[in-house]
């Protein structure tokens, strides 16, 4: 059975390879990986993150090619006509066990919080779903974690890192940046960035993109882990940013009425999954101490005093209603947002044209 | 933007000028980047070697002010060396032949001795940019924010208009908009010149379409701007105003001005998150609810049309604005104010906007549109400008520019040349990421000065300087920085501490209104402190 | 003099492959690579500075720190280390171990700026030229070794003494590209680096590969332990590989080429450089670009993409295969990568026949291999075999067997790459032969051609602890198995593990077995191999080393 058409021409047919069992049409430079990933076949890996170059480092999505000795990495093998796979054989869930049983050798058997980062849990899940505990393969660990680099924002849990240099290509293929590499090599290998130092001095800008891309939580948001404590569900919301005009997607981790932490939408159309430190970490202001939690009215001894909705919304259309009677359409004017959603920049032209017959509206575009 | 973001990674030949797109608008940089990665070329003018003149493959240190020159001369070199694509320019324009005889008079040695670029390099830039499949141009503010921004928009359009660099995959004239919602205020129509979807006022069929929905007689006559409101209001011959979610006291040019201004108000409302510099002045301040809190529609700089989603419930007693905005006209007895949501408001939005008229609530959730969407099942449009030009004819119109100083130039009194502009990890007047923990990165404002200059003009990196133009003066730090050429100097306005919006402003482009930010002449001196 | 880092900048910025040539003009000048230095090189190439800095610690001879270079390395490869390495490590003031510096025939090299010494003690220490191959013990006939022993082989005169450069000429002249392919691709010979691909194929191959500038580039990073057979080729013949590469680029349509040497032959360094100077003073190399770039200390560079991405400057990582390099080699252009005796091997070739080539093999292999062969043997050297020759013969004839009184208790094979031999394929019938075919059945490769030799005295689990430090110590940290697994592995041989006999052979077995079947290169496939003969070869040596740590 053919589950997937890519196309109709003679040659497109011949695409055809079989995997675990079913024929499969692909298209011209898909990866076996990816022929997998639309099979919904769930190839473990933990170095692979689709908006990345594949790498080949984990060697946990290996399957076997029948005619080839050795299984293959199925993130860096292209796809070929007549191709036999299995994905699922004895022998490469086994090896998979093994590598797996390597991986977590290493790691500090700790709870990760999924405030740590979108891709944060993929160590977990592997562990559980291949039932690694932890007890063979035991021996040194690599990573050594950076609790110098006091940062507000991205820590450094090396002693939680993998080296599957997620980090390393996210920022240099998707952010450009080029600030984390590797010091080292083998077991000694180091995730760091120039000279070993801070984040701060080094090329990085905060983006966060390696923060979202870690497996294991080994970066992590230090600001959404401040919320590490609450007792309530996380709960993701998908919104815009609120800074400049390309408008990332990005989903909003709230826990209770507090607003956690944000996350980059990985389908958001603008950024694929990309943001700024502004996007990233900024966004305290919400909830900050320091809103208008009221409206203020001026009192008669100049200061502005708490006021109710009610006497501030009749003092505010009293002011506007005196200017129309006393000065007509061309005594009153309005600045919208350019900052607030729609609704409030249509509200405010159309507040002016109703109420003055005027055009006497802008907005902050001008400076 | 004429092109959809997704284009900026597929140029041939990127040219961005008068952007500082790494830290401005980080994201979209990311897609330049890995345009390059993948074998792009790019060609940065900007009087600051920016981050992104160090990724260039060729880096164009015009003086500040001097675009049109620069502009002029490229296009004289791509006349020059027969590199007009003609079929473009007979199938798709008007005016070519007049503007090319405009061009002739422009050499790029002239244009070096305006704008200190070398002929040489205007002459690489133009041929680059010319000879490539696809062009692409980028800028922000450091285009518009000028006495002759209009001008040098439209040097930019000339260029494109005579490669044929429009209105295809990986080309276009893209302006990055600088506010998550800026391009939405003007979809919206909070605009003195054209109501929602940017149909003008002045033409009466609108004007008529709009008395008619509205249940009120709207003079078919453009509103003024921003910029003249605060004039008159200073004068005391406006006597009420409304402001919504702008610190105007900060962030516009002449403050002192400003301030003036909305104090000899009868009436001014805020409508704010905080209580800003401006909202201390208001009669009544009405607190809005947040980013985060709040439903509703941005559009982005593609045009895209995306909904915003409430997270958390409002801080005390805040309210969205639109409901704030429709109490206070119900009070004043206006009609057509009853909306009990947001998609209401923003279905109506859609009925009355042309560019809308295929949306609503339900699809801008799936911010899969780019307007104009004209009709409903129409798939939005990503790119502008395939088949016609919005003109009359349909054609793209060259226009016959001329270079003008700036309103200020630099003289004895005031030799340097300041230019501002943002940082990274601020936004504006620091509303939000002054409460957000940015301080760890900037935690104050620096003026950037190259490191000759420092020795020079006798101040001490890290140490006080005062800066003062014809308006007035600020004191900051200095910072030794080689971004900053000589003779320039940098700061952005986001401290409300260093007020540098005391100094610019001291014109506006004739058209667009819009403040000259981006240059002023200042003396620089070191000051004890 | 000194010269600035901008004028060392300015020197190669318009080079080819400048990043190590560069770097190496820095550390040569200073002894170390300080933060400046890396500072302006990253703004002066381009190079994003985090990205330079990590690439400048994967290489264990780049020093950040003074004495940097100035300080003794002293080889404490498998056969040195029975040599005198601690010796020379207490007698000389801040020495520190390297690994196998490929002067296992003379050992011990000390390595000293570019100054190698050898000798077993502080004292013993002086400059040696690198020992010319023993007077050929066979009568098959040799190919590369031929004529290498003849007077002044290294200079133009001496080469060209013997009909050096004939072939070249002869190629140039009366040969189209296709013919020299043909010649080599009849003649049998294969990769003598240890892939054993067929050359004429690989020619053929980037000679119609689309694209260019095409590139030859000689794998000259012999940094297998246990092999020197490159290094004397080079220092002793070095016009042949000079001769092979180009005849090699009139074949494949190649305009420039790079020798990549391992950075322990600084002499071999200055050798070539002589040679290529004079080979164009005389013409010889028209249209041919030919250049030395010289490693810093990564074994994982003589893995062939590896060494690309190093040439390019880039993270010495092995790339993902296809596209292989015949297409997208140096800096992505179709690209011949050969190891030395497979150039050198190219002259003889076409002078003499691809017949004769054939013919030096026994039965029906083709050609010859130099093997290098050191330990405890009585004539430890570099021996052309004709392939397919029996082990015994090489051990017991050729070098002299075992010193007097003892046994050989077991060999490795391909450097350390190829795992053990042990006492049984060593005695057993039939023989083993010199031969890939007859060694994998063995579980064992020929590789480049390595054989270290071990008599009764030695402890295996101690010899394949060291040789998996080896790998460990060399992984490159790209694929998971092979940076964790050679860990592990090397814990478990160091008294790390499991302590019951099944527990420990469990975790050891299936850490080899992963690693085998799914590390990215060569070297995690061929890593297990130690632990896979020691547990075949020498179980009850493993069973006293748990034994031991019990108790």
């Amino acid at each position: 059975m053919t589950t997937h058409t890519t196309a109709s021409t003679p040659e497109a047919r011949e695409l055809v390879l079989t995997m675990d069992g079913q024929e499969v049409s692909f298209s011209v430079g898909e990866t076996l990986y990816q022929v997998s990933q639309r099979l919904r076949t769930e190839v473990p890996t933990l170095c692979y993150d689709d908006r990345l170059d594949p790498f080949g480092g984990c060697r946990l999505c290996v399957v076997e090619v029948e005619g080839q000795r050795n299984p293959v990495a199925s993130c860096t093998t292209q796809a070929l006509p007549g191709m036999v796979v299995h994905t699922r054989s004895e022998r490469v869930e086994r090896h998979r066990k093994t590598l797996l049983e390597l991986v977590v050798s290493e790691n500090p058997e700790a709870r990760i919080d999924p405030l740590r980062g979108h891709a944060s849990q993929e160590l977990h899940h592997l562990r559980e779903r291949y039932g690694v505990t932890g007890e063979r393969m035991q021996g040194r660990k690599s990573g050594h974690s950076r609790p110098d680099d006091d940062n507000p924002f991205i820590a450094r849990d090396y002693d939680q890192c993998i080296s599957c240099y997620r980090c390393v290509r996210v920022c240099a293929e998707r952010e450009g940046d080029y600030a984390i590499s590797v010091k080292g090599r083998g077991f000694a290998t180091q995730i760091t960035v120039e000279f070993d130092g801070h984040l701060r001095d080094s090329a990085c800008t905060f983006c966060g993109q390696c923060v979202q891309t870690c497996p294991t939580g080994a970066l992590a948001d230090r600001k959404a882990l401040r919320a590490e404590a609450r007792p309530e569900p996380i709960v993701a919301t998908r919104s815009i940013c609120p800074y400049c005009g390309v408008g990332c997607s990005v989903d909003l981790l709230s826990k209770g009425d507090r607003l956690v932490g944000i996350r980059p939408a990985m389908d958001g159309p603008a950024n694929l999954g990309a943001l700024c430190v502004k996007g990233q970490f900024a966004f305290d202001w919400v909830q900050s101490e320091d809103r208008l939690t009221t409206p203020l009215v001026r009192g008669k001894d100049g200061q502005l005093h708490p006021a109710t909705w009610d006497e501030a919304l009749d003092r505010a259309a009293a002011g506007f209603a005196k200017a129309r009677d006393e000065h007509g359409q061309h005594g009153t004017y309005a600045i919208a947002s350019g900052r607030a959603p729609h609704e409030s920049a249509y509200a405010i032209q159309k507040f002016i044209r109703v109420s003055y017959g005027s055009n006497y509206i802008d907005n902050c575009s001008r400076a | 933007m004429s092109n959809p973001l997704a284009d900026m990674e597929k140029p041939e030949v990127i040219f961005a000028i008068g952007t500082n797109m790494t830290e401005c608008h980080p994201v979209a940089a990311t897609r330049l980047k890995r345009a390059l990665r993948s074998g792009a070329k790019m060609i940065v003018a900007d009087p600051r070697r920016i981050p992104l003149a160090e990724a260039a493959d060729l880096y164009l240190p015009l003086r500040v002010g001097t675009d049109v020159a620069l502009l002029l001369g490229m296009a004289h070199v791509i006349d020059r060396e027969g590199l007009v694509n003609r079929e473009f320019m007979e199938a798709r324009t008007e005016e070519a032949e007049a503007f090319l005889e405009h061009v002739r008079q422009f050499t790029p040695e002239w244009a070096q001795s305006i704008c200190g670029v070398p002929a040489a390099d205007i002459e690489r830039a133009a041929l680059m940019y010319a000879r490539a499949e696809r062009g692409a141009i980028y800028y922000t503010l450091g285009i518009t924010e000028h006495i002759c921004g209009v001008d040098n928009v439209q040097s930019l359009c000339n260029l494109a208009l005579m490669t044929g660099h429009i209105g295809r995959e990986g080309t276009g004239i893209n302006p990055m908009r600088g506010q998550n919602n800026i391009q939405g205020a003007g979809d919206c129509g909070a605009l003195p010149n054209n109501f929602p979807g940017f149909q003008p006022v002045t033409d009466p069929a609108h004007a008529k379409r709009f008395s008619e929905a509205y249940g009120r007689e709207i003079e078919a006559v453009k509103g003024i701007t921003k910029v003249q409101a605060l004039d008159r209001a200073a004068h005391g011959e406006l006597w009420a105003m409304l402001i919504c979610g702008e610190n105007t006291l900060v962030s516009d040019p002449d403050r002192d001005h400003c301030d003036k201004a909305l104090r000899a108000l009868d009436h001014l409302v805020v409508i704010d998150l905080f209580r800003t510099e401006t909202a201390e002045l208001a009669d009544v301040v009405l607190p809005a609810t947040a980013w985060g809190e709040t439903d509703g529609v941005f559009t982005n700089t593609e045009r895209r049309v995306q909904r915003v989603r409430a997270a958390v419930p409002p801080m005390g007693q805040a309210k969205p604005e639109w409901w704030i905005v429709a109490q206070i006209a119900k009070r004043m007895g206006s009609p057509g104010f009853d909306w009990q949501s947001p998609q209401e408001v923003f279905d109506e939005l859609c009925s009355l906007s042309g560019i809308y008229k295929g949306l609503d609530w339900e699809k801008a959730g799936t911010a899969a549109y780019h307007w104009p969407v004209p009709e409903p099942g129409h798939p939005g449009t990503p790119r502008l400008h395939e088949h016609d030009f919005p003109t009359a004819s349909g054609r793209g119109k060259f226009v016959r520019v001329g270079f003008r100083d700036p309103a200020e130039v630099v003289s004895e009194r005031f030799p340097v040349w300041l230019t501002t502009g943002r940082r990274l990890q601020h936004y504006h007047t620091r509303t939000m990421t002054g409460r957000a923990g940015m301080h760890y990165f900037v935690p104050e404002e620096v003026l950037e000065v190259h490191p000759d200059d420092v020795a020079a003009w006798g101040l001490q990196d890290g140490q006080w300087c005062r800066v003062s133009g014809s308006k007035g003066a600020v004191e900051m730090k200095v910072q030794a920085n080689d971004r900053s050429p000589r003779g320039t100097v940098f700061c952005s306005f986001s401290f409300g501490d260093v007020p540098v919006n005391v100094l610019t402003g001291a014109g506006y482009d004739p058209i667009t209104e819009t403040a000259e930010l981006k240059v002023c002449p200042v003396r620089v001196e070191a000051v004890a402190r | 003099m000194k010269h600035s880092n901008d004028e060392l900048i300015a020197r190669w910025r318009g080079e080819p492959a400048p990043l190590l040539p560069l770097l190496h003009a820095l550390h040569d000048r200073d002894g170390y690579l300080s933060d400046d230095a890396l500072r302006a090189v990253a703004k002066g190439l381009r190079l994003p500075i985090a990205d330079l800095f990590g690439t400048v610690t994967f290489y264990h001879h780049f020093s950040r720190q003074p004495p940097g270079k100035a300080a003794p390395r002293v080889c404490d490869g498998p056969v040195c280390k029975h040599r005198g390495t601690q010796a020379l490590l207490q007698g000389l003031p801040g020495a520190t171990v390297m690994p196998c510096a490929g002067r296992c025939d003379g050992p011990v090299p000390v390595l000293q700026g570019d100054l190698v010494r050898v000798g077993s003690t502080p004292d013993g220490l002086a400059e040696e030229p690198s020992p010319l191959p023993p007077p050929y013990p066979g009568d098959r006939g040799e190919c590369v070794f031929a004529e290498i022993r003849t007077h002044d082989r290294a200079t133009l005169a001496g080469y060209r003494s013997t009909g050096g450069y004939r072939a070249l000429t002869a190629a140039r002249d009366t040969m189209t590209p296709n013919e020299i392919i043909d010649v080599i691709t009849a003649s049998g010979l294969a990769g003598r680096g240890g892939a054993g691909f067929p050359t004429g194929r690989k020619w053929k191959a980037v000679a119609q590969a689309p694209g260019g500038p095409k590139t030859i580039v000689c794998n000259a990073d012999e940094g297998e332990p246990g092999c020197f057979k490159d290094r004397a080729l080079m220092d002793h013949d070095p016009h042949a590989l000079v001769e092979g590469m180009a005849i090699a680029a009139l074949a494949t349509g190649a305009t420039r080429g790079f020798i990549y040497l391992r950075y322990e032959y600084p002499q071999t360094l200055v050798i070539l450089e002589d040679a290529i100077a004079e080979a164009q003073r005389v013409g010889l190399l028209d249209g041919f670009d030919l250049y030395v770039r010289r490693g810093a200390g990564a074994y994982v560079c003589g893995e062939e993409t590896s060494l690309l991405n190093s040439l390019e400057g880039k993270h010495p990582f092995p790339r993902n295969r296809p596209p292989y390099p015949v297409t997208h080699g140096f800096e992505d252009r179709p690209t011949v990568v050969n190891n030395v005796e497979t150039l050198c091997a190219v002259a003889p070739i076409l002078r003499h026949g691809a017949a004769w080539y054939r013919d030096l093999g026994l039965g029906d292999h083709a050609g010859t291999k130099v093997i290098s062969l050191s330990g405890d043997v009585q004539r430890p050297g570099n021996y052309e075999v004709p392939i397919g020759l029996p082990l015994r013969t090489l051990l017991h004839e050729w070098a002299g067997g075992p010193a007097p009184g003892r046994t050989i208790q077991a060999v490795t094979m391909a450097g350390l790459s190829g795992g053990l031999l042990g006492p049984d394929a060593l005695q057993g019938t039939p023989a083993v032969t010199l031969d890939e075919p007859c060694l994998r059945a063995r579980g064992a490769f020929l590789g480049a051609g390595g054989i270290m030799v071990f008599d009764d005295t030695r402890h295996m689990v101690e010899l394949a602890h060291e040789a998996m430090e080896f790998f460990a110590h060399e992984s490159c940290g790209k694929c998971f198995p092979c940076r964790i697994g050679t860990q592990r592995l090397t814990e478990r041989l160091s008294g790390g593990g499991p302590v019951t006999l099944d527990a420990w052979t469990a975790e050891v077995t299936d850490i080899g077995d992963a690693m085998k079947a799914t590390s990215a290169c060569g070297l995690g496939t061929a890593a297990p191999l130690i632990t896979d003969s020691l547990l075949r070869y020498f179980p009850d040596q493993v069973a006293r080393h748990l034994a031991g740590r019990k108790a």
